[in-house]
């Protein structure tokens, strides 16, 4: 398995959003979740996914309730707004683009400058 | 917010912070524990799993703290902390926070004292509704003429014409105040009243709180035989019976009946509300109908107006009216002109009257002695931030802000700033309650001044300004320290950074600048009052008894029985063992204003009405002035052989002889008031000039007549002076009886000695004195506190480098020197500051000033040597503890 990449600056958000646009997810669960979804290729500082969580919440993108999790103990859930939905959108499309002018930018050779 | 609501507001606020707090300490325990399980359940031993959990994890309490941030709601929480912190940091330091708290709870206690006296004098709207609408239309002297006032009082006539011409009032009404005998109830007494025309009441916009206001019918000549009683006069004399309406009192003989009782508190016009020249009672008791005729014959002026303007009308809309008024009266009759100027003055105005530029200097020394509190305190802070450096360095280190440190400082001196605000609004308390026992009587409104919500919104106010102003400096430059710097030096004492001890000495110099403006002013106040006690008020008023007799009017309504009577009593107030002197006049020395009246001077033709020359005018009984200790300049005094029938003869002060005969002198020429019904006058003699209201006072020219001699005014009021050969006091019985032994209905009213008078003339001056000194003394002992700080200080920094010295063969008187050397350098600037500061300062303060220049060298440069020699003592004990370092000790503790 080759070894894991940092977290690029200000990503983190954007992981956490897509986890739960997928479903309502604890903290824990939303962790799991990018983990998986990314084949563990990514390290994530798991001190540094809740101050995010709650910056989130704050924002407004996420809201948050107490359910009871798989192993029948209290959590508190996270679910994507209808706001963070948009923001979501907003944010995967900037992403696309610079991915593309980046990528561009890489691959471009001496002769086609 | 009622109290209750409030307390709610914080606990939810409180309940909600742990709740969140709990609910996070939850979902982080959930996360590490559920991580552990699934570690567990992939086979690893339970301990071992819960450790990887954490240590995975990292730092929690970073993670909650960064949590909490992001949450938003971080301010308040720092705040708490910062504000816990403080505390405990200020409570293992006791001495510091008292000092600290005590300084300035006095500086912020005196702030909110004068303040007091500011809000309810200059600020508070009178209490009256709508007062803003209640106006004095005030006559004022003719241009040119000195009546010794700027006001003069309105006649009848004049006040009719106002009334037919009102246009911009809603209601106006005249008054005058008169006494009045009150009998048959108990016990004669004399009582202050007022005459008041009809809209008196409503013009004020106050109802009786018993009965009703006078109607029209009974504001008319023959009609005017009602009463209203003021509410302590019911209460007292009256036993506050509620059926007193329709009830009759006998004043000055005239039986009167009672329609109304005023609501307590009201008693207007007191004495200080109103211009002085009218000399009104301090607190008038009942008030009966001016029952002006409606077509009024010239007569004496003596009338006051107060106007209620129509709603929507300005001051300046009801002056145009009046100007108009003057306009078509003057066309109408040309003796009008320079007689009827008149000026509308808003009540609220008039009621300040001379007391706001007092009051500003009160405030400006206040502010003064408050500025350094605040440069002490900052000095104080400045001092423990350079001790603490060590602390903030660690904090730094450890990654607090810069803005984080600067803001703990803060809260930290806020936290001194709003203990010594609790102590200051009991210091405020305490100088209120000194100001309305001790205070001069004639501050208006005194006994309004509580300590209300506006104060304390002050106090709490200042309290943070000044935690602000004196926490923000040291807190910059405790922050500002370059933690490198610091941590290389390790050791407190060693070098500091450059810019504290600059920042103290400023400090310092300031301090010293301020306290000798302050001293300054108040040593010019101190010179003036001694100069009034010393100040020549053409009396002696050693060992003289004086007292009112108002005549009941019916009694005496002849002119010639009073004569009479006068003669009577004279002669056996003359043979009272202990009375070396007895006499009768209008006046007596700084008993208030008397009359004053056109003359006439032949020789001195008036061309117009406006050029018309004027005098005060004094009615006396031979004797009076030996009996208030006057002596003759020239000529004669009255004697027993000026009757009626020999010559009519006047006496004249030395500034009525200086205006009209000067060079020439004044005997044997001849004056006469200014109607020709009554004869002139030949001048017998020439007296000092005798002041009437204050020892400050500008005099007048006045003639003194004889009663007995069929002067103008009539003699119903006049005041008995006796002289007596040991204290006047033993001898007030036997006068009592001698003037009951004539007459049981004679009243003696407001006996005194001339002394108390004097006394009574110089309360408001020796008040400012006291405030202030006080103020001054304060200053000094807040600066040399200040100083003795500072150079202590410097003293343990330079302990290094006096050991060196010392040891270098450096003498210990030397050592002495150089300290206090450093401590006269600084005092000697902020003396120069100072000095320049006040010189811009005190030609402010002229019209307080009496007999001294406001740049009187000798003040400033006695201040200057007081000041230098406070700073000199307050180094005097730092600068010993340096000539006992011992070398050795020193040098080894490095």
């Amino acid at each position: 398995m080759a070894k894991p990449i940092d977290l690029l600056q200000g990503t983190l958000d954007m992981l956490i959003l897509k986890a739960v646009s997928l479903g309502p997810l604890h903290g824990y669960g939303v962790l799991l979740r990018i983990q998986q979804i990314s084949k563990d290729r990514l390290e994530i500082q798991q001190g540094s996914l809740y101050p995010a969580l709650y910056r989130l919440e704050h924002q407004g993108w996420i809201a948050s309730e107490w359910g009871e999790s798989e192993n029948k103990r209290k959590a508190k859930y996270y679910r994507l707004t209808a706001a963070g939905k948009r923001r979501f959108q907003a944010e995967t499309e900037k992403w696309n683009r610079m991915a593309d002018v980046i990528a561009g930018i890489l691959s471009t050779t001496a002769e086609e400058v | 917010m009622t109290l209750s609501s409030r307390v709610r507001c914080w606990l939810r606020a409180t309940v909600g912070r742990s709740r969140m707090e709990s609910e996070m300490d939850a979902e982080l325990r959930f996360h590490v524990e559920t991580y552990a399980e699934d570690l567990i359940g992939s086979g690893m031993a339970r301990a071992e799993a819960l450790r990887r959990a954490r240590l995975e994890f990292g730092g929690m309490e970073s993670a909650k703290e960064e949590c909490r941030e992001a949450r938003g709601a971080n301010l308040i929480e720092t705040l708490l902390q910062d504000v816990r912190f403080g505390s405990r940091i200020l409570r293992k330091s006791p001495g510091f926070t008292a000092v600290a708290v005590l300084m300035l709870a006095v500086g912020i206690g005196a702030s909110a004292a004068v303040f007091s006296l500011v809000n309810t004098i200059l600020l508070k709207p009178l209490p009256y509704p709508d007062s803003s609408r209640i106006v004095l239309p005030e006559l004022l002297s003719p241009p040119g003429v000195n009546l010794g006032s700027e006001y003069i009082p309105w006649g009848q006539l004049q006040f009719r014409l106002l009334t037919r011409d009102a246009r911009p009032f809603e209601t106006v009404s005249a008054f005058q105040n008169d006494s009045f005998n009150l009998t048959g109830a108990g016990e004669p007494i004399f009582l202050d009243g007022f005459r008041a025309s009809q809209e008196f009441f409503s013009s004020l916009g106050i109802s009786p709180a018993v009965g009703r206001a006078f109607t029209a019918e009974e504001d008319q000549p023959g009609h005017e035989y009602e009463v209203i009683l003021g509410n302590r006069l019911w209460r007292e004399r009256f036993a506050a019976e509620q059926n007193i309406l329709g009830r009759t009192v006998e004043l000055n003989g005239y039986a009167y009946t009672v329609v109304g009782v005023m609501p307590a508190g009201f008693a207007f016009p007191r004495a200080e509300e109103m211009p002085s020249s009218f000399n009104f009672p301090s607190e008038p008791q009942l008030w009966v109908p001016l029952a002006v005729p409606a077509e009024p014959k010239p007569g004496p002026s003596e009338l006051a107006v107060i106007g209620r303007l129509k709603p929507g009308v300005t001051i300046e809309q009801a002056q145009a009216a009046l100007d108009l008024m003057t306009k078509h009266a003057e066309e109408q009759d040309h003796r009008w002109i320079g007689w009827f100027n008149t000026r509308v003055v808003p009540l609220q105005r008039q009621v300040v009257g001379d007391t706001r530029r007092p009051l500003q200097l009160m405030l400006g020394a206040v502010c003064i002695v408050l500025l350094i509190a605040c440069s002490n305190v900052a000095n104080l802070l400045l001092t423990r931030s350079l001790a603490r450096r060590r602390e903030f360095t660690l904090r730094a280190a450890l990654g607090a802000g810069r803005a984080r440190l600067i803001r703990q400082l803060l809260t930290e001196s806020l936290l001194i700033a709003v203990a010594a605000g609790a102590a200051g609004i009991l210091i405020a308390n305490a100088g209120i309650y000194f100001v309305k026992t001790l205070g001069p009587a004639n501050i208006p409104r005194l006994r309004e001044v509580t300590l209300d919500l506006p104060v304390l919104a002050f106090a709490l106010g200042i309290s943070l300004a000044t935690g602000i102003l004196f926490g923000l400096v040291p807190a910059m430059a405790g922050a500002r320290e370059n933690l490198v710097d610091s941590l290389k030096e390790g050791s407190q004492r060693a070098g500091g950074s450059r810019l504290s001890p600059r920042l103290r000495n400023a400090l310092l110099v300031s301090q010293v600048a301020l306290a000798l403006v302050l001293v300054v002013s108040a040593g010019l106040l101190t010179r003036t009052f001694f100069q009034l006690l010393g100040a020549d008020g053409g009396f002696n008023a050693e060992r003289v008894l004086t007292f009112q007799l108002p005549l009941p009017a019916l009694k005496y309504a002849d002119q010639n029985q009073i004569v009479t009577l006068f003669q009577n009593m004279l002669e056996r107030l003359r043979a009272v063992p202990g009375v070396r002197a007895a006499g009768i006049g209008e006046t007596v020395p700084m008993g208030g204003e008397g009359e004053s009246t056109t003359i006439r001077v032949p020789g001195h033709p008036a061309a117009s009405q406006k050029e018309m020359p004027f005098a005060n005018f004094t009615v006396i009984s031979p004797g009076y002035f030996s009996a208030i200790g006057t002596p003759l300049l020239r000529g004669r005094d009255f004697q027993q052989t000026d009757t009626t029938d020999s010559l009519p003869v006047a006496i004249v002060n030395a500034a009525m002889e200086r205006r009209y005969w000067p060079g020439e002198g004044a005997l044997g020429k001849q004056v006469g008031p200014g109607s020709t019904r009554y004869p002139l006058l030949t001048i017998v003699g020439v007296v000092p000039d005798v002041k009437h209201s204050s020892l400050r006072e500008e005099s007048a020219p006045e003639m003194y007549v004889l009663y007995n001699q069929k002067p103008w005014p009539s003699l119903l009021n006049m005041r008995v002076a006796l002289r007596t050969k040991a204290d006047p006091a033993g001898i007030t019985e036997s006068v009592r009886e001698n003037m009951h032994a004539i007459d049981p209905d004679l009243p003696l009213a407001k006996v005194a000695t001339l002394a108390t008078l004097v006394d009574d003339s110089m309360s408001q001056p020796r008040f400012s004195v006291f405030l202030l000194g006080s103020f001054g003394v304060l200053a000094l002992l807040l600066a040399s506190i200040g100083m003795y700080g500072v150079i202590s200080y410097s003293v343990l920094q330079r302990t290094q480098e006096i050991a060196i010295r010392m040891a270098l063969g450096a003498q210990r008187r030397k050592v002495f020197g150089m300290v206090l050397g450093q401590g006269a350098r600084l005092a000697g600037l902020g003396i120069a500051i100072g000095l320049i500061a006040a010189l811009g300062v005190t030609h402010l303060m002229a019209s307080f000033l009496y007999g001294v220049r406001p740049a009187d060298p000798l003040t400033f440069a006695g201040v200057s040597l007081l000041l230098l020699g406070i700073a000199l003592l307050a180094c005097y004990v730092p600068a010993r503890r340096a000539t006992r370092v011992d070398p050795m000790v020193a040098l080894k503790y490095e």
